[in-house]
């Protein structure tokens, strides 16, 4: 029974020993070691697993193994054209050589003070270098989108108005041809990248890419870029009131015309149905009346006294015919 | 732990090696199996590490693992679609979602290709698709999502003027957008596969530019109006100019037609006449001479052969009386004249 005891603690204190002493050091996944004696590196691995060491003696100091995060801080710097803004890059790296990495940096706060002037120098340069459109843009494809469609909502209104409205406002230059650019941001994204690449070689260090995070006008452009936009609307708006407003005198310029042609056409035709009516007429007088032009000229007079004399204040003279008889029973 | 306290320090109770002996291998045991055994949920992956080493991959269930930390299991929820938000945080999820009142211009603030400000705010939808990656290849992964996802929004609203950014070209941002992360983030080995990218608000700086903005939306309806207002004018004129012109038709339609008419009737009568003169032209003509002398003496004026210079003097009305002057009296005609017209 006792010497299941001594076994025991035998066991036990072997186990104590083997992890207060121990010749293993673990390396986890997504780490890396290197391994230090009295100052001198011996080993290193980038291997997960468990690794050994000469327990007191030696040292393990571990590293990340993963892609790391660089986030610089927005500066504020000068394009080619003298233009102020503010440029937040970021960057990817990763340790690519722990014994290099211990020897030249030590420490991730090291690390990240010797990215900062690794990246930075490189983004003031490249943007310096650039004009600011290369740096904003990244192709010219803003020269190439269609925005016929997109540009007047139009409701309300019918089909062959929208089409007038659609030719009047494809002529609007909404969005001013923008000047080509040559390399775009990726590209100036990537030479900032070769610069400090070749130099976080020696530090056990790779830089996997530079990407520019956020561009911003500098404080004191802003206001001006406000104005321009705020005067660039101002002209659409412009724009569409008055095509608004002409579109409603040409309107009210149509109903005039549809107005007066209608009438005078009406007018026409009448005085053509008049004409023919009179024609008509004439030719069923002319038709009667040259039976017996005789009877008829005996036959219109008496018509026309009965309708005019009533007017006249009259004095009759006894001479007239009818008063023939008033002397003579023979009418002599 | 309790057990342990009593039994050995147990005044009451026999020691007993073997007693401990039995303890101990119990303990023992019952420490490996509650380390040799793990569950994964349905919505889960696990990575098996041993000695800290990558081993293998395990689906939902029950597993075994080698006891003691041995080997170690780290559970990934890989079938849970997570959000990132920018320009905003969401502070409360829920049926209602609350938006923190706070802004995020150092996210949102961008500039286009025609070089304006435009605020914009998405969100990205991502799932892990590849524990082992997502574990092991990047150290600040949320960061490095964060970091790829604005640079990447940044870069395609840098491309594209305000208008197509306000407009219709939202949907082709989000496309490339998510295009673009997936492939930055399969280079990076992130273990992550981008399912959405949304863009949210996207507006004009607010202010004087946003109201600026507004101005055109504004202009635009008053263009439509105005165009309205000059259709409800001439929808209300041209009817009625149709109108007026089917009357002066339709009048002179009437003219026509009374004129054909009186043409007829007069006509008719005058054949029927004529017809009756044919039979008897001496007599007829007397007859209708007489008539028409009565006709227009007899009853038009009554009161006839007055006296003349009485009459003449106070006449009122060219229908009042007819003066008769004998064709004898030829001298007294010109003096009655002179009178009369002196009178007047």
């Amino acid at each position: 029974m006792r010497k299941t005891t001594t076994i025991l603690v035998v066991l036990v204190v072997a186990i104590i020993a083997l992890i207060v002493l121990s010749p293993f050091y673990i390396v986890r996944e997504g780490e890396q070691a290197v391994v230090i004696r009295f100052g001198e590196i011996v080993a290193s691995t980038q291997e997960a697993g468990l690794h050994f060491k000469v327990p007191m003696v030696d040292n393990v100091v571990t590293y990340s193994a993963r892609l790391l995060s660089w986030d610089g801080d927005p500066v504020r710097m000068p394009t080619r054209e003298r233009q102020f803004i503010w440029v937040d890059t970021t960057a990817r790296w990763r340790i690519i050589d722990p014994r290099q990495f211990y020897t030249a940096v030590t420490t991730m706060n090291a690390a990240f003070a010797r990215l900062d002037e690794l990246i930075d120098p490189a983004v003031r340069t490249i943007v310096a270098q650039n004009d600011l459109a290369e740096a904003v843009r990244d192709s010219n494809i803003i020269n190439q989108i269609d925005r016929s469609e997109s540009l007047v909502e139009i409701q309300g209104v019918d089909d062959a108005e929208t089409e007038r409205l659609r030719e009047i406002t494809s002529l609007l230059p909404v969005v001013d041809v923008q000047p080509s650019i040559a390399k775009g941001r990726r590209e100036l994204s990537n030479e900032m990248f070769d610069r400090a690449r070749e130099t976080a070689a020696d530090l056990g260090i790779e830089i996997e890419d530079v990407v520019i995070r956020q561009i911003r006008y500098s404080e004191d452009v802003t206001d001006e870029v406000f104005d321009r936009m705020v005067s660039e609307r101002r002209q659409i708006a412009e724009l569409f009131r008055s095509y608004g407003e002409g579109r409603r005198q040409a309107i009210l310029g149509e109903m005039e015309n549809d107005r007066q042609t209608i009438l005078s056409e009406a007018e026409a035709r009448a005085e053509e149905i008049r004409g023919v009516a009179d024609a008509t007429a004439a030719q069923i007088y002319s038709a009667a009346y040259s039976q017996n032009p005789q009877f008829f000229e005996f036959w219109r007079s008496i018509q026309s006294y009965r309708e005019t004399l009533p007017r006249f204040r009259a004095t009759l003279s006894t001479d007239l015919d009818y008063f023939d008889y008033l002397y003579s029973e023979t009418g002599q | 732990m309790a057990e342990r306290d009593v039994t050995p320090g147990g005044s009451g109770f026999s020691f007993n090696p073997r007693v401990i002996t039995i303890v101990v291998v119990v303990i023992v045991l019952l420490v490996f199996a509650a380390t040799s055994f793990f569950v994964v949920d349905a919505t889960e992956e696990a990575v098996v590490l041993r000695f800290g080493r990558y081993v293998r991959t395990e689906e939902r269930g029950l597993h075994f693992k080698l006891p003691l930390g041995i080997e170690q299991n780290i559970n990934v929820a890989t079938q849970v679609v997570r959000n990132l938000e920018f320009g905003f945080r969401v502070q409360e999820a829920g049926v209602t979602t609350v938006r923190s009142a706070q802004d995020y211009p150092q996210e949102s603030v961008m500039l286009t290709g025609d070089l304006n400000i435009v605020d914009v705010e998405w969100i990205v939808q991502f799932r892990v698709n590849d524990p082992r990656q997502w574990l092991f290849n990047v150290e600040d992964r949320e960061r490095t999502i964060r970091d790829i996802s604005q640079s990447v929004v940044n870069r395609l609203v840098g491309d594209r003027s305000i208008i197509d950014v306000l407009g219709d070209e939202r949907i082709a941002i989000e496309t490339a957008a998510q295009i673009e992360m997936n492939e930055i983030f399969g280079s990076y080995g992130l273990g992550v596969n981008v399912s959405a990218v949304r863009l949210g608000n996207v507006v004009p700086p607010i202010g004087r530019v946003q109201d600026a903005f507004e101005d055109v939306n504004r202009a635009n309806q008053e263009l439509v109006r105005l165009i309205n207002e000059g259709r409800e004018v001439y929808n209300r004129e041209i009817p009625r100019a149709r109108g007026e012109a089917e009357q002066i038709v339709q009048v002179a339609q009437g003219y026509a037609n009374a004129r054909v008419n009186r043409a007829n009737g007069d006509t008719a009568r005058f054949l029927a006449v004529l017809q009756e003169f044919n039979a008897d032209p001496q007599t007829t003509r007397t007859r209708l001479y007489i008539e028409m002398v009565e006709e227009i003496f007899g009853e038009a004026q009554p009161g006839t052969a007055a006296a003349a210079a009485e009459a003449g003097g106070t006449a009122t009305g060219p229908t009042e009386r007819t003066d008769l002057i004998d064709r004898n009296l030829s001298n007294f005609l010109p003096l009655l004249n002179l009178s009369q017209q002196g009178a007047q």
